[in-house]
């Protein structure tokens, strides 16, 4: 028993020890590729690398001085490279489009066509052929390290696109804007183009003549609510004109049916205490017939023993 | 001497008086949990092989999966069928809106909306108030009762099972202020009740299945089983469940009876579960456990504020306690009792639910309504208001600080107290968990906003709606754990707790819990836990009923119909005297079995071919036994014997005259007895005790109380 014991502290140790060392190389989660022994210990040398490396004749557009430190076979190749920097050029047009498009919200009008480029650069870098020199781009760009750089950055853009649900209103393909869009956005210059005109002076004018614009507006959004073909563009834009029509302008539809309201009310309220008051007048109340079960004869001859406490 | 006694003797007849919670109903009988061990008993016991006693085990299991299964079916149901409805009715009345409020018309849709609810509303109080008055309410105070011994007439029938998920759905799709959950339960049980017999009374049909649990002793476990897997459905909150029927039906437990109940939970919360994910178009999702979910407690900082919060926060969050829930259960009191005294034929009752609910607040998804408000933007008070329940008490928990404007959640609070506490009571099918989770969430979040600085508003709002809860139904122990399941984090278990006892302690001072004040009010005998205390001077002599009808050993059969027949006494039990000494007890449900079968001593001799009676035939006619009058007994038979020996039980419980009343009491509720012998020295019958001469003594404002026995 006792030998049992020490040999499984000594087992134990010995994993302990392992477990140690296999932890400096936690860092590295290159997949499917074999680390030679001097690579592993040249790694290892390098304690931190000052600023982003890549070797100096493969263009200008990282900075670029500790690659030459690695080894050819951990190198990125020269195909993804370039790759990389197409995706960083739509990358940033993209950014900067979604950025001047933000208020008021044109994201999906304005940027489709960038984000069309950018999806089609992604899908190459992720694609599972193997470019020109039968290298895979994928595991390299995308899954080396444990930041996952591109694939985050790529992901975020992609959470935009769909929060703003542009894929209601741009076509299939990313060619162009779905006609309902076309056509919302045709509605709205014409209502626009009515307020611009009334603008001056007193608003009830403007409030008599652009109201069937308007309330065509607002049919065709609810419509448009109905089957779903919304997207950020749109409700922005609705919600602006909105906002003008009641705010800026006064001229919210009149609400002079308060009175009828309140009464309904109050006669919705009164009604219960008609009720309850009838019913305590007229009803007969219930009441209950008392039940003197039998009892054997106690000492006194009290049963209610109220009166025997007493 | 009392005057009114004066009187009485004098007069010579009943007094009536007005109906108060000081009285108890006759029409409550206990249930026969105690076996009798008759020779029939022990011939079956001796003819059973052990492979028939092992079967038996795995069917107690086979009935409590199955009962789990159903109950979380039906909860299943309710929740699809409520969401449907009022979506339909949303529908409807938004179209409406949108068609009519620019010309002008919004108190057509007003009146619109009022008129649909109001619709839903009759047609769920209709089938309750006509069809099946034990429907009624929320099905908690029934459920505690069957669970403490006490025969509710069709507590547990199909019929009552049918009316109450009907009428939870049309309160619910009516816009009432109720929630789901209480009614939940009471299917559970009845579920119970049913699944474990084996077979319908009511249709009629018998599947010649589980017919060793036709009794009560095996129903009423089956029913703790039941409530149980409801509570677990209702919120999600299995080990809840369990200690939901350990709570009510502790005095008769054990160990294996808690395994089977738990078994029975977490089935009935899985098949929730995954049924409502399939609905959901989510299989495999297995996001929403309960019909209620609290939503993602996360354990953070502070919830460590919220306990070590200086002393002026949780004063104050108990005073709030203190005035908030005494208030609704002693309104709720009176109006109660006022509509069981003046509102207590049907058709005023469903005018009367008629008549709430176009007021109460909608219970629809969380559509927005744009009420006087300019394009685009939303009224935020009707947006509280017309949400349903679970989803304002879920945002008023998780929504970020800010969401709420003081002023419109104080006057949410007030306006749905009073609806809360109207509503409750009406003769519609409706709980009254989640009315008071809201009350007490929008509270606790004011509570939350206005001291702004520790904890966040979401975590007071959690506070505030266990203390109203607790405060409303005072449940300790089950509503902790349910509260902590249905939070997901155990971490907030401590600060629940602590509020739970603050919310008991404060509110037992001044009135009873709610359930506990309508088992009052409908007269129920229930035994509490313990006898009064200061009560040990009464013995079994003062408190037993005597003179006793017994029998003899061989009794003439129309004596024993005469007996039977005499409707001025309701005896249930008769003590078998043999010649004056107690040799047994004998109910009246087994004397008409053997009316009904002719089993006379004269016929025993002449009929040998014919079999002996068997448990079996008990069995059949159990539950419900045929009324004395359906039995025909001829003149010649009336002069027969017949010989109660054999299915007497022999060995009844007796106590000595001398007996204190609490040991009385303990003996009484611990063995779920329904006749306790008292004797004399030499083994006479000198009285009775049943639950009515136990249940009339309570401790009240002057000391030792006695509550009067009434015809209802």
């Amino acid at each position: 028993m006792y030998i049992f014991q020490v040999v499984a502290l000594l087992i134990a140790l010995l994993y302990y020890g392992n477990a140690q060392t296999s932890t400096v190389a936690v860092n590295h989660t290159i997949l499917g590729s074999e680390l030679s022994a001097d690579g592993l210990k040249q790694l290892a040398a390098i304690v931190a690398p000052q600023s982003p490396v890549f070797h100096p004749s493969r263009g200008s557009y990282f900075s670029l001085n500790l690659l030459s430190a690695f080894p050819e076979d951990l190198e990125v190749s020269d195909y993804c490279v370039e790759l990389l920097a197409i995706f960083g050029q739509r990358y940033s047009t993209y950014v900067n489009c979604l950025v001047s498009a933000a208020r008021p919200v044109k994201v999906c009008q304005n940027c489709y066509g960038s984000y069309d480029n950018l999806m089609d650069i992604y899908t190459n870098i992720s694609s599972d052929q193997m470019g020109p020199g039968n290298v895979s781009c994928r595991d390299s760009l995308l899954r080396s390290d444990r930041l996952m750089l591109v694939f985050l950055l790529y992901n975020n853009l992609e959470d935009i696109w769909t929060g703003s649900e542009c894929n209601s209103c741009v076509s299939l393909g990313l060619h162009s804007l779905t006609n309902d869009t076309l056509y919302f956005m045709a509605t709205l210059n014409q209502s626009l183009r009515c307020f611009e005109k009334f603008q001056q002076g007193n608003h009830s004018a403007l409030c008599k003549e652009c109201k069937a614009t308007y309330r065509g507006l607002n049919e065709l959004y609810s419509r448009m609510e109905k089957n779903r073909t919304l997207c950020i563009d749109i409700e922005d834009s609705m919600n602006m004109t909105r906002r003008l029509w009641s705010k800026n302008f006064n001229c919210s539809f009149p609400r002079a049916e308060n009175v009828p309201v309140i009464a309904v009310s109050s006669f919705m309220l009164f009604l219960p205490i008609i009720f309850y008051l009838s019913s305590f007048l007229h009803s007969e109340q219930k009441k209950r017939k008392l039940i003197h079960p039998k009892r054997a004869k106690s000492n006194t001859s009290l049963v209610n023993i109220q009166d025997r406490l007493s | 001497m009392h005057p009114s006694l004066l009187q009485d003797s004098v007069r010579g007849c009943p007094k009536e008086i007005p109906h108060n919670e000081k009285l108890l109903s006759l029409k409550y009988e206990s249930l026969d949990y105690d076996n009798s061990e008759n020779q029939l008993f022990l011939e079956e016991e001796r003819r059973m092989s052990f492979l028939g006693f092992k079967c038996l085990e795995i069917s107690r299991w086979v009935i409590c999966g199955l009962i789990g299964f159903l109950t979380g079916l039906i909860a299943c149901c309710i929740d699809i069928a409520v969401e449907n409805l009022a979506g339909v009715k949303y529908y409807v009345v938004k179209q409406n809106i949108e068609k009519f409020t620019e010309v002008g018309g919004l108190s057509i849709s007003l009146i619109l909306w009022a008129v649909l609810n109001s619709a839903f509303v009759m047609v769920g109080a209709v089938i309750v108030a006509f069809f099946e008055p034990g429907a009624a309410g929320s099905g908690i105070p029934q459920i505690k009762c069957y669970l403490n011994g006490v025969k509710i007439p069709r507590v547990v029938r199909l019929k009552t099972l049918v009316v109450k998920v009907c009428g939870v759905i049309c309160s619910v799709a009516g816009g009432l202020a109720v929630g789901k959950e209480g009614p939940m339960i009471h299917s559970g049980a009845v579920v119970a009740a049913g699944v474990s017999q084996g077979r319908s009374t009511s249709l009629k049909k018998d599947f010649k299945i589980f017919e060793y649990f036709r009794r009560d002793t095996e129903k009423r476990d089956f029913v703790s089983a039941g409530a149980a897997a409801g509570v677990s459905a209702a919120f999600g909150a299995p080990v809840g469940g369990v200690l939901f029927s350990l709570e009510e039906g502790a005095s008769f437990w054990n160990q294996m009876l808690t395994w089977r109940i738990f078994f029975a939970s977490m089935i009935s919360t899985f098949t929730l579960n995954f049924f409502l994910s399939i609905y959901n178009n989510k299989p495999g999702d297995l996001s929403s456990p309960g019909l209620i979910n609290f939503g993602r407690f996360e354990s953070d900082v502070s919830v460590c504020l919220l306990l070590s919060s200086p002393k002026p926060c949780v004063i104050s969050l108990s005073t709030v306690c203190l005035v908030l829930n005494p208030v609704f259960n002693i309104l709720n009191y009176w109006l109660t009792l006022f509509r069981i005294r003046y509102v207590h034929r049907p058709c005023l009752q469903v005018m009367e639910a008629m008549l709430v609910a176009p007021l109460g607040p909608d219970q629809s998804e969380d559509y927005p309504l744009q009420l006087f408000c300019a394009d685009g933007e939303y009224n935020s008070m009707a947006t509280a208001f017309f949400n349903t329940p679970e989803r304002s008490v879920r945002s008023l928990f998780h929504n970020p600080p800010g969401s709420y404007n003081p002023l419109t959640l104080s006057l949410f609070t007030l306006t749905y107290f009073f609806l809360a506490c109207w509503t409750y009571g009406l003769t519609v099918s409706a709980g009254v968990f989640i009315p008071s989770l809201l009350i007490g969430a929008a509270w606790g979040r004011l509570f939350g906003i206005l001291l702004a600085v520790w904890a966040v508003p979401g975590k007071y709002a959690l506070m505030g709606a266990a203390a109203q809860l607790g405060g409303i139904v005072r449940m300790t122990l089950s509503l902790t754990v349910i509260m902590v399941e249905a939070t997901g984090n155990v971490t907030y278990g401590l600060p629940i707790m602590l509020v739970l006892l603050t919310a008991k302690i404060v509110g037992d001072y001044f009135v009873e819990g709610l359930y506990d004040i309508h088992i009052k009010l409908q007269s129920v005998p229930f035994l509490h836990l313990e006898a009064p205390a200061t009560s040990h001077w009464l013995t079994a002599r003062e408190v037993m009923g005597a003179p006793v009808t017994c029998f003899n050993r061989i009794e003439k059969v129309g004596t024993i119909v005469d007996v039977l027949s005499n409707t001025s006494t309701n005896h249930n039990g008769f003590p078998v005297v043999m010649p004056v000494a107690i040799c047994g007890l004998i109910l009246r449900s087994q004397l008409i079995v053997l009316l009904k079968h002719k089993v006379f001593v004269e016929l025993a001799r002449s009929r040998l071919t014919q079999r002996k009676l068997q448990l079996k035939d008990f069995r059949d006619a159990y539950p419900r036994f045929p009324p004395i009058q359906s039995i025909h007994v001829s003149q010649d038979e009336r002069e027969c014997m017949m010989d109660l020996t054999e299915f007497m039980n022999p060995t009844p419980y007796t106590v000595p005259q001398e007996t204190s009343l609490p040991r009385v009491f303990k003996l009484f509720r611990a063995l779920g007895l329904r006749h306790l012998v008292v004797v004399d020295s030499e083994n006479r019958v000198v009285g009775l005790v049943t639950r009515k001469d136990l249940a009339r003594y309570h401790l009240g404002k002057h000391g030792l109380e006695e509550m009067q026995l009434a015809q209802t």
